[in-house]
């Protein structure tokens, strides 16, 4: 039984071991040889990579392995639930800290930057987040929460020297630690009202008691608010812009990927387990409705303000804050129809995920030390200094913006069929043009970069050479082809993994 | 004996005093008490529910994995705090706005 327990947290267990392993490794070889620091350092993002892969190994051979059958399965509920929602997360957050460390292993040292901490920070935060994923428990939600939050915090900081830096991590910090007391006090009062910190077991409560008592609609208020900081939703995404513009873009690809999955796996899991009962998911008494005035004003707002940017590493973050709006439609349309509809969160999750490492991958390319591409006028003529990286660049921008054959275009089409099949089309209308005004600024990149030249005169970013960024964006490039062409088998396991909400 | 629900009224105060504290209150340090007393909010709250919850001590034991959670944010919160003022000789947030749109 212990035996075949072990398998089903093989994933999680391999991602911790071998961060552990990694840090130990960093400890006992940092003394000897100052002169051959950067080869130590990307051995370590080479270590990395091969224990994210690892874990996404193991993630797809439990995937393929019967785990409804698996005795023993729950030796550790309700505090870790291991499903094919957790699996699939696990394999999802692996496949992003991955290249999320093939990035970190070409841009660290490429700017000075080559401390080992940052590969221990990236794999115990990624624990957290599959964690998060697989937790079953207010207190599990709260570890991997925190686990996941306090690595993105210091990777974030990270370049200690700049004072961007700083002040990104700061407002990430505060306003995390924030939207965290608002989530823990709605957490405390769900206690307080049901007697119950498993989510299963607050959800029959709710299910009898529901939405009329006074304590747990201000839990359910509280609750939302703190996961909508968590996934960047507007109103509550202060912090994003300037956390994403601060933080070394390794770090920024991590926030935008990694944590965003597993914010998005927090709010799944713990609104269709907690509040997944009819009344609480009706139109009239429960919480559809404000998550899709969310998602209406995330999308539009930071659509708005992410055309106005002059920073390219900012538009991402604004596209990164638009995208949790179109997220947020699949999630109400799931009121209707539940397995299907969040499935279409999932598989968003996936397609979302490797286009934007790969776009944020591209950045990282396109600069070099003490030049570092952040501006649109940095990246003028880059399609014809650099070639490859444009091309790559122009690929995961057309998978943002939606359109096919890429991955991004299957994401869109499945989420926002979704929303109508559940019936609603005044929010797949506004998504859709959403989507359009957010073509508009995808493109001006392209333009940018193969349309214009460098002003004369303007020192130009030199595009740096890394195999490790290289191979990163091979792998997102691969991934976003591969869905954006054959979405099928993905869409399917997206299915599968959310049939454990089952239909309500 | 205390009735639990003068705790949970403390506890709500304390929130609210903490959340507004965050709010309106621009030094970045006292921003970090601020949520700290929200956090021991969440805390009180906690153990005065597991009081009128006698089934088992979860609420309590949940308090304990929040304490240790806690110190572990504030010790990378204080660290970020003190790069910010090494690198900005300030710890007043309205001095710090490099990042603006």
């Amino acid at each position: 039984m212990a035996f075949a327990f072990a398998f089903l947290l093989s994933p999680l267990l391999v991602v911790a071991g071998g961060a552990l392993l990694l840090m130990l490794a960093e400890a006992f070889t940092s003394k000897r040889g100052r002169g051959d620091h950067g080869d130590r350092a990307s051995g370590l993002a080479l270590g990395t990579t091969v224990v994210f892969a690892a874990g996404f190994a193991f993630s797809l051979g439990v995937w393929l392995g019967d785990i409804e059958a698996v005795a023993g399965a729950d030796a550790l509920a309700p505090w870790i639930v291991i499903d094919r929602f957790t699996i699939f997360f696990d394999g999802i957050l692996c496949l992003g800290g991955a290249i999320t460390s093939l990035i970190a292993g070409g841009y660290l040292p490429e700017h000075k930057l080559d401390r080992g901490e940052f590969y221990s920070l990236l794999l115990l935060s990624t624990v957290g987040a599959m964690m998060l994923a697989a937790a079953g428990d207010l207190l599990t939600v709260l570890l991997g929460l925190e686990t996941m939050s306090i690595g993105a915090y210091a990777m974030t900081a990270f370049r200690h020297t700049s004072k961007r830096s700083a002040e990104g991590a700061l407002k990430y910090f505060l306003l995390g630690s924030f939207a965290s007391a608002l989530l823990l006090y709605g957490f405390a009062l769900l206690y307080g009202a049901t007697g119950h910190t498993d989510l299963a077991g607050i959800g029959e409560v709710v299910k009898v008691g529901g939405t009329h008592s006074p304590m747990i609609v201000v839990a359910l208020v509280l609750v939302l608010v703190g996961l909508a900081f968590k996934i960047s939703a507007v109103p509550f995404h202060m912090w994003t812009p300037d956390a994403y513009e601060g933080a070394p873009t390794p770090a920024t690809t991590y926030m935008a990927s990694v944590v965003k999955a597993g914010g998005f796996a927090m709010l799944l899991r713990v609104l269709f387990t907690c509040f997944g009962d009819k009344a609480s998911m009706s139109w009239s008494a429960g919480w559809p409705p404000m998550l899709a005035w969310i998602a209406v004003i995330t999308m539009t707002v930071a659509n708005l303000i992410a055309g106005q940017q002059e920073s390219v590493k900012r538009m991402l973050a604004y596209s990164s804050i638009a995208h949790a709006g179109y997220l947020l439609i699949g999630v109400v349309g799931a009121m209707h129809s539940m397995p299907q509809a969040s499935a279409t969160v999932l598989f968003y999750l996936l397609t979302y995920m490797v286009s934007t490492a790969g776009a944020f991958g591209s950045l990282v390319l396109c600069g070099s030390r003490g030049m570092e591409a952040v501006s649109y006028e940095d990246l003028a003529g880059i399609g014809r200094r650099h070639p490859p990286a444009a091309l790559a660049f122009s690929l995961f921008l057309i998978s943002l913006a939606g359109i096919p054959p890429t991955a991004g275009f299957f994401g869109k089409w499945f989420v926002f069929r979704a929303a109508i099949d559940s019936g609603f089309y005044a929010l797949t209308i506004i998504a859709f043009m959403n989507s359009v005004v957010a073509a508009y600024y995808y493109l001006r990149v392209l333009v940018f970069m193969y349309m214009r030249e460098p002003a004369a005169g303007m020192t130009t970013s030199v595009p740096m050479r890394s195999g490790y960024v290289t191979a990163a964006l091979l792998l997102s490039a691969i991934l976003v082809l591969l869905l954006g062409i054959a979405p099928s088998q993905s869409l399917d396991m997206a299915i599968k993994a959310a049939s454990i909400f089952g239909s309500s | 004996m205390i009735p639990a629900q003068y705790y949970i009224v403390v506890s709500a105060l304390l929130f609210t005093i903490g959340g507004v504290g965050f709010l309106f209150r621009r030094n970045v340090l006292v921003a970090l008490m601020s949520i700290e007393i929200m956090l021991n909010a969440v805390n009180l709250a906690l153990v005065a529910f597991n009081r009128t919850l006698q089934n088992a001590q979860t609420g309590q034991v949940f308090a304990f994995f929040l304490i240790a959670a806690e110190a572990a944010e504030v010790a990378v919160g204080l660290a970020i705090v003190l790069s910010l003022f090494r690198l900005h000789r300030t710890v007043q947030s309205d001095d710090v706005a490099l990042l603006k749109n």
